[in-house]
């Protein structure tokens, strides 16, 4: 009963750390912010508006967005929370998580080919093209945790790592700064992409959005909100000490969200965009550092390579 | 004689039968035969699954084949289903694609009396258990095959991709002749249960044994760098044939291998290593490649290569729980296998037989020039989407299924703590993911480009679909594809006497409880579906009060859009190959006259495989070095060769005499 009050939570909380964002970046330009409850009134307008759809498109583009957000979703419930757990779980329940997450980027791409614009196409490549870095270094990562805990379902790896030895704590930095590195490309956030550029021709998740408006556009970006919360939450499970009382283990889950939101809003503020063609640079960083854990964690399990 | 043979052998004799009907009722013939062969094999391939009994029928033949074992054990039992199901769902898209030809002049008897050699030797590959009469029937297999791929023989291109694979196919059985007969010699038998013992006794041999037939039956599987043949053959060969060859007659590859393992007691983990490795690379080149084709064939055949390289590391993965005596990770090796295998025949069929529908309509296999069609095509674009959702292993569809189970035993492989299986392990799970999210790349620039967004050129006539005959072959997969993807028990089901035979401990409730991990899954895509249903009705009701207008797709107020600003199969991949520009360079040939005013130019992309140049060419080049020394004898001059057959016989002659004497 309290994780579906917990997922309801999350489902709910997700606008409002958007909004967080928003805040600390207006913040730091010294701008007056926005409430953090922004986010909110911007999906309400959406969900009473009417649409616009496009001539050219066909049946895919009005699922595509229903799919998206059932998808994203769906990968909640496998998202654990501290101590409490996850909604569903089963033996290898990651492949489920990981490949939901993968089905609605899917529906989000053949959505934005559907339209025939070109931005669009451009904005799709761009999205499959990072896509295949992320997935493979976060695949890489959920390996090594299984390796590490001898464990294959997301609960137990989690309840496990952090009773584990001493040696987890560098593992630990490694795949908090990794999986920051995927919210950031999942969220597209700067240095990735830039959600409040004005730009067409440099957006990658906004643009394949262009031809959505009203109930379908809320959906869209409701579902990229929770995608972003989702990852954090799955940051945050590293983050939180064992033998806590659950009560506080739960703040300092919400806590620990709220400074991972925080470090997003100063990242943007500090760090320009990077060029297109220099993303996936960016991004194999992501797959160095979890290749490394996977090295250390090898390195530790078999006592070195005699 | 037993109704399963007789059920096999009665595509033949649709084959036969149609030679003497007219052109018009050919297929639909044919279809009631192959269906027949259903009906009369089905029980005996639904009974010897259930129940795990084989069926085994000895006959005696005259001097050189003898005594020659006909086996149905579940394994076998398992790629019959696939291979029944599969023929006579060609046989009905035969009736409908092959129309196009009637009247024609085409050579439409030929055409289905190989179909139905080729459907029963394949189902006569799966339960010969004896190497000669298993010999000839993977030859008479490849024969038909190959004048089945040469159906349109007036065209250059068919002939030429033909030989090759025909070439192909008879390199890859030069190396089983060898592989059967070094075995058979050791053992002094051809039956194939006479060489557990051989592979027993001379353990020292096994890995040439083993790589001899994984060479032989890898090059009809496709996998890495025997694959040459599949981008060639694939858009030679007649749409219904492309699927049945992707589809199902790849697959009898995998037997081959399959049964390979189960002849060996004793597996070296080196070379479970090896066909991982080779899997993980079959998969990623497959993929890799598959991106950057133009034509929809051509990359459904990359696919296919991807799809054996998946089915690869799960064999590694079976091969490795084996040689390291852990039961669990084997059954899951196995079981990925067997899924992977009834999975990519469903997917790959279907997507062959959309592909078909839209060529039929378009006579064009560009992808650049399509486009839009999902309007002209609804019933066959919504199933198309269904396929490629499930190749690319989504849930709620089969792809997903099969990939979870190899997921989930690489996973459990670390539990056996050896350094070389962790990083293999950890290779297999970052390689599927890699060879997961190329695959979307692939499939939606396939289904977004072809059946989306806007017509890239005009066609002649409106695609419409008018002919049933190819959409029930789509339909019936479409059911599998949900019935399997949702319900994975149904499958599982029949796999359960399969599985034992790779690893005795492997049932429902062995060591770990895989009945409730499969109904977790089935009450969480259940969830996920409802989850679909309830949001989308909540949009229909949200919108229900409010205004849809129809409006032409925003382009930042520019008002002359026309398709060709749209992306294209090069520009879509265009940043991904990039990246992999090592792997798969991209060339591209620019003419274009500089003059004041503009002129006509033109620009070709054309994608290199580079494991076809690394290693398939510097071979056929050294070898036709080699062969140019001996080309002196052939001089064209009959007096020459008669004077070889004299010496010949000469030789001959004095040898004989000599061991006399």
């Amino acid at each position: 009963m309290i994780k579906i009050i917990l997922t309801l939570a999350v489902l709910s909380l997700a606008p409002m750390f958007v909004g967080v964002i928003n805040k600390v970046k207006a913040i730091w330009a010294g701008r007056h912010a926005a409430s953090i409850f922004q986010p909110y009134y911007d999906l309400l307008k959406l969900f009473r508006k009417g649409e616009v759809i496009s001539t050219t498109t066909s049946f895919v583009f009005e699922i595509a967005p229903s799919i998206n957000l059932a998808a994203v979703i769906f990968a909640l419930l496998f998202t654990p929370f501290p101590y409490i757990g996850a909604v569903l779980k089963f033996d290898s329940d990651f492949v489920i998580f990981a490949y939901s997450l993968g089905l609605a980027k899917f529906f989000l791409v053949i959505a934005s080919l559907d339209t025939g614009s070109s931005f669009e196409g451009m904005g799709a490549n761009r999205e499959v093209t990072f896509s295949t870095i992320v997935e493979t270094a976060f695949f890489v990562l959920l390996g090594t945790l299984a390796f590490i805990t001898n464990q294959t379902s997301f609960e137990q790896m989690f309840i496990m790592l952090n009773s584990s030895a001493n040696y987890t704590l560098l593992i630990k930095l490694l795949f908090v700064v990794s999986l920051f590195i995927m919210l950031l490309a999942e969220g597209s956030r700067v240095p990735i992409d830039d959600p409040n550029t004005h730009l067409e021709l440099t957006m990658i998740h906004e643009v394949m959005l262009l031809d959505y408006s009203g109930v379908n556009l809320a959906f869209m970006v409701f579902a990229s909100q929770i995608k972003m919360l989702v990852i954090a939450l799955l940051i945050s499970n590293f983050l939180i000490p064992l033998n806590l009382p659950i009560t506080l283990a739960l703040l300092l889950c919400l806590v620990s969200i709220f400074l991972i939101y925080l470090c997003v809003g100063l990242v943007e503020s500090l760090i320009a965009r990077t060029r297109i063609s220099h993303v996936p640079q960016f991004l194999f960083l992501m797959t160095a550092l979890a290749l490394t854990s996977f090295a250390i964690v090898a390195f530790f399990t078999h006592g070195g390579i005699k | 004689m037993d109704l399963f043979l007789i059920g096999s052998l009665f595509f033949l004799f649709g084959g036969i039968a149609v030679i003497f009907i007219g052109e018009n009722y050919k297929s639909k013939i044919y279809i009631v035969f192959s269906a027949v062969a259903n009906i009369l094999a089905l029980p005996a391939v639904f009974n010897t699954l259930i129940s795990g009994e084989s069926y085994i029928w000895s006959y005696i033949f005259s001097f050189p084949i003898g005594k020659v074992n006909f086996v149905l054990d579940p394994l076998s039992a398992f790629f019959a289903l696939i291979i029944l199901i599969g023929s006579f769902l060609a046989s009905c898209y035969s009736a409908g694609y092959m129309k196009m030809y009637i009247g024609k002049n085409a050579q439409l008897s030929a055409y289905h009396f190989f179909l139905g050699l080729m459907s029963t030797s394949m189902i006569f590959v799966v339960v010969v258990q004896d190497a000669i009469l298993f010999l000839i029937s993977w030859e008479l297999m490849s024969i038909a095959s190959f004048f089945l791929v040469t159906f349109e023989n007036e065209k250059i291109e068919v002939r030429k991709a033909g030989i090759y694979y025909f070439t192909s196919m008879q390199i890859g059985v030069a190396f089983l002749i060898a592989g059967f007969a070094w075995i058979s010699s050791l053992s002094g038998s051809l039956d194939f249960n006479s060489f557990n013992e051989v592979f027993i006794k001379y353990n020292h041999l096994s890995i040439f044994f083993f790589l001899l037939f994984f060479i032989g039956f890898g090059t009809k599987a496709g996998f890495i760098p025997m694959h040459t043949w599949l981008p060639r053959a694939h858009p030679a060969a007649p749409t219904s044939i492309s699927a049945l060859m992707s589809g199902v007659m790849i697959k009898t590859g995998i037997y081959g291998i399959l049964r390979i393992i189960l002849l060996m007691d004793i597996i070296p983990a080196s070379l479970a290593y090896f066909v991982l490795l080779i899997g993980l690379i079959t998969g990623i080149v497959g993929i890799a490649n598959a991106i950057s084709q133009h034509d929809f064939k051509k990359l459904l055949a990359y696919s296919s290569i991807e799809n054996i390289g998946i089915i690869g590391i799960a064999i590694g993965l079976g091969m490795i729980g084996k040689a390291y005596g852990n039961d669990l990770v084997a059954g899951f090796g196995f079981l990925g296998v067997l899924l992977h295998t009834f999975n990519h025949f469903t997917f790959k069929s279907a997507l062959f037989y959309g592909a078909g529908v839209v060529y039929s309509q378009t006579h064009t296999r560009n992808i650049d020039l399509l486009g839009g069609l999902a309007k002209h095509l609804p019933k066959t674009s919504i199933m198309f989407l269904f396929a490629t959702v499930a190749i690319s292993g989504f849930p709620l569809l089969n792809g997903f299924v099969g990939e979870f189970f190899i997921y989930s035993g690489l996973a459990k492989s670390f539990s056996i703590q050896n350094i070389g299986v962790s990083i293999l392990a950890i290779l297999g799970i970052s390689g599927l993911a890699f060879i997961g999210s190329m695959a979307m790349i692939t499939f939606t620039k396939l289904f977004g480009l072809t059946f989306l967004g806007m017509s890239r050129s005009e066609f002649h006539t409106v695609p419409e679909e008018k002919n049933n005959f190819m959409l029930f072959p789509m339909s019936i997969l479409v059911v599998f594809m949900f019935l399997v993807g949702l319900s994975p028990i149904t499958i599982i089901y029949l796999l359960l006497k399969v599985l034992p035979m790779f690893s005795p401990h492997f049932t429902l409730s062995g060591y770990i409880d895989l009945l409730s991990l499969i109904n977790s899954i089935t009450i969480s895509l259940a969830i996920f579906l409802l989850f679909i249903v309830v949001i989308y009705n909540l949009r229909k009701l949200l919108i229900s009060k409010r205004s849809i207008k129809k409006f032409k797709t925003w382009d930042c107020g520019y008002q002359g859009v026309t398709s060709k600003m749209q992306y294209t199969s090069g520009s879509y991949a265009h940043p991904f190959m990039q990246l992999i520009s090592k792997l798969v360079p991209i060339e591209i040939n620019v003419e274009k006259e500089s003059a004041l005013f503009p002129k006509e130019a033109s620009l070709k992309s054309s994608s290199l495989d580079v494991s076809e140049g690394l290693i398939i060419q510097p071979i056929i080049s050294a070898l036709r070095k080699f062969m140019d020394l001996f080309s002196w004898i052939q001089s064209g001059r009959m007096q020459q060769y008669i004077i070889y057959g004299l010496i010949f016989l000469l030789v001959l002659l004095i040898w004989i005499l000599g061991v006399e004497l």
